[in-house]
């Protein structure tokens, strides 16, 4: 078994560079089998293209376990062509406006085209514009070519995604865009990758999941499709940063955040935390009042009802082309889900469903 | 056609309370040689085809915006909500009717600042002279549609309802043009609900398991004067394919499909990304496993208000462009 074409940061690498907006994940997808297929015993993709895998347990019997990351990203379509070649867009998602004049994009037209985004110069401004964000509405997508020739390459509809390269900083820090949540993808990949020399009694199905961005859509039918005893989601959380009040944000590099609330079946969540506690892996706390903002809000309320969980990687300035996260925290939260995977035996999930 | 628009739009059906434009609906597919069956919600699905292709499900929602009563006060006036995406600045002034054909008048109360008037300082006067009269007429719970004549504009036409009566228009029509054999199994249904979150698409779509689903409603266009979103989609240019709604990302295979088929049988068609605004392929896509789904657009002005104006052409070509796509191997 060898795994010498990828490491965390190769794949982080190759996962952020490329696009897949949410409802265009093919390419993300294909770099995800790819990197997957080492670790796995089946793979398969559903009619909407989740990317499930199947890791089988040792012997007959094992709990069913759904693991969730999203492989989609925030993106951009085009609405409109005007008469002079440049492009209206919409989100895909949602971005916040004020983020995007003066990023660089890339369409994904006949052939991938790049463009920047525009906006009125501040010394045209009028009064009653001074001081004021940016609306999505008044931006446009300037590719520099002629009206004609937008029109032959780029249609209504056309995905475009912003154009940024990963950043390796000082302390294990990696920036960029779309790690929201290819983070998450990165930590199935490495729990797969140390479940390699583990045993585990449950069928582990790793799922990359679709247009979690546009309603968690893709882990609504995979939960459907999967039918697992319990379900698991890995995404984002806030990370801290100046201004931002302690509550509302983890530490970055403190370990990954375990989620409790509604949305979240509180012996998992325990369980998480004892598996943390017993291997000396630092770990955080989070709460949410209500559905949380990811995957597990779907899978929670899948068919009968599916006992959830939530482990989040800390991550700066979300749904920026600046996400900032710890390559530390993905791989302790890798490690994290593979001591509970292997952990778990049928009798604790038959538990869950009489509290 | 025409006149199979008219008696469509003239008819009652608000969310929730399909039974009338149901029986139409009923009436005109009964004319036709084909199995159909109403569901637990008041679907109506018509099966058409062999059992051995795949198994489409093409939606039209049959229900529309309207008004519910909440409150009749002692002088007779009737408050109410809405059922669905009403537009508050396009019920001053506007006549609605009952199920039972009470017609009524709504008017406003004192409004210190236009911009910031609210549902509940609308009320609907029924002529009623108090309480007692009023409640002879209508109840807590009774709702109530537009009530605007159809006219013809040229090659246009405005009504109230056209979302969604000509979808469910198109899909008669299609079901009339049927050639003797298909090689698909299609469900025509004409769904319940869908103003108020795509609710009989959902149930539907789960018991008749489809390999695809196709949605067919209207869309927004961005050919008037300064309209709400930019878009591209234009009245008369013909039908829109679906790229994306706020319900649901179309399937490229299902959109590659309808692209071909337009352009192979030269009808015209427009590409519509829709910014705000959702349709029964949001429901259905999502159902069970995930089903690959898209949705055939007839662009429409003014949608939710009194007065909705489709053109006859992408009407037409809309006929054209489903016939063709169910004639295909999916």
């Amino acid at each position: 078994m060898s795994d010498n074409k990828y490491d965390l940061h190769k794949l982080l690498k190759e996962l952020t560079e490329k696009g897949g907006a949410s409802g265009y994940e093919e390419s993300i997808a294909k770099i995800i089998a790819d990197a997957f297929a080492p670790y796995i015993d089946e793979q398969r993709t559903d009619n909407l293209g989740n990317l499930i895998f199947l890791k089988k347990g040792n012997g007959t019997g094992g709990p069913k376990v759904l693991l969730c990351a999203h492989m989609d990203e925030i993106g951009l379509m085009i609405t409109k062509i005007e008469e002079n070649g440049f492009l209206r867009f919409t989100s895909l998602g949602g971005f916040d406006p004020r983020t995007l004049p003066g990023q660089e994009v890339v369409i994904r037209g006949r052939e991938p085209l790049e463009g920047i985004i525009g906006i009125k110069p501040p010394h045209l401004f009028e009064n009653d514009e001074k001081g004021k964000g940016a609306e999505m509405e008044d931006l446009f997508i300037d590719t520099g070519l002629p009206e004609t020739t937008v029109r032959r390459e780029i249609k209504v509809g056309t995905v475009a995604i912003i154009k940024r390269t990963l950043l390796t900083l000082l302390n294990d820090c990696i920036t960029g865009k779309a790690l929201d949540d290819r983070a998450g993808v990165a930590v199935l990949w490495f729990c797969a990758r140390e479940l390699a020399n583990l045993k585990h009694q449950a069928d582990i199905y790793l799922v990359a999941t679709i247009q979690e961005e546009v309603g968690t859509r893709g882990a609504l039918v995979s939960a459907f499709g999967v039918s697992p005893d319990i379900g698991i989601a890995v995404d984002v959380c806030h990370g801290d940063f100046p201004g931002a009040q302690e509550y509302e944000v983890s530490p970055l590099g403190k370990g990954p955040v375990i989620t409790w609330g509604p949305n979240i079946h509180p012996q998992l969540a325990e369980r998480l935390t004892e598996t943390a506690k017993e291997n000396h892996l630092p770990h955080q706390k989070d709460v949410s009042p209500g559905p949380t903002g990811t995957d597990a809000r779907a899978i929670q309320v899948s068919l009968g009802g599916i006992p959830t969980g939530l482990l989040s990687i800390p991550l700066r300035y979300m749904h920026t082309s600046v996400e900032l996260v710890n390559l530390e925290d993905i791989k302790v939260a890798g490690k994290l889900l593979a001591f509970f995977l292997t952990g778990l035996r049928g009798d604790f999930v038959e538990g869950l469903s009489c509290i | 056609m025409i006149d199979l628009i008219e008696r469509l739009t003239g008819t009652f059906g608000p969310a929730g309370s399909e039974g009338k434009i149901r029986a139409l609906l009923c009436e005109e597919v009964g004319k036709l040689n084909h199995n159909y069956f109403v569901d637990t919600l008041g679907n109506l699905v018509v099966t058409v085809g062999g059992r051995s292709g795949k198994k489409i499900l093409t939606a039209a929602h049959m229900d529309e915006i309207g008004l519910m009563v909440t409150f009749i006060d002692e002088n007779g006036f009737l408050r109410f909500t809405n059922i669905g995406g009403v537009l508050k600045e396009t019920l001053l002034g506007t006549r609605v009717v009952f199920e039972n054909g009470i017609v009524g008048i709504i008017g406003r109360e004192k409004i210190k600042e236009a911009k910031n008037f609210d549902l509940n300082k609308l009320y609907i006067d029924i002529g009623a002279k108090d309480r007692n009269e009023a409640q002879k007429m209508v109840r807590i719970g009774s709702p109530a549609v537009f009530y605007t004549p159809f006219n013809r504009l040229g090659d246009r036409i405005v009504a109230k309802t056209l979302d969604n009566r000509i979808g469910c228009a198109v899909l008669l029509e299609v079901l009339k043009r049927l050639p003797s054999s298909l090689p698909n199994e299609v469900y025509f249904v004409f769904t319940v609900q869908e103003e108020v979150g795509l609710r009989g698409a959902r149930t539907v779509s789960y018991r008749l398991e489809p390999d695809y689903g196709l949605a067919v409603d209207v869309t927004r266009v961005g050919d008037t004067p300064e309209p709400d979103y930019k878009m591209e989609v234009s009245l008369g240019k013909g039908p829109a394919v679906k790229i994306k709604d706020s319900s649901v990302i179309c399937h490229p295979q299902v959109i590659q499909l309808m692209i071909e088929t337009a352009e192979t049988n030269n009808i015209p068609y427009q590409l519509e990304v829709l910014e705000k605004g959702g349709t029964d392929a949001g429901a259905i896509h999502l159902s069970k496993e995930g089903i690959r789904s898209g949705a055939l657009s007839i662009p429409c002005r003014y949608v939710h208000s009194p007065g909705e104006m489709v053109d006859l052409n992408d009407v037409e070509n809309g006929v054209s462009l489903l016939l063709e796509l169910l004639k295909k191997n999916w």
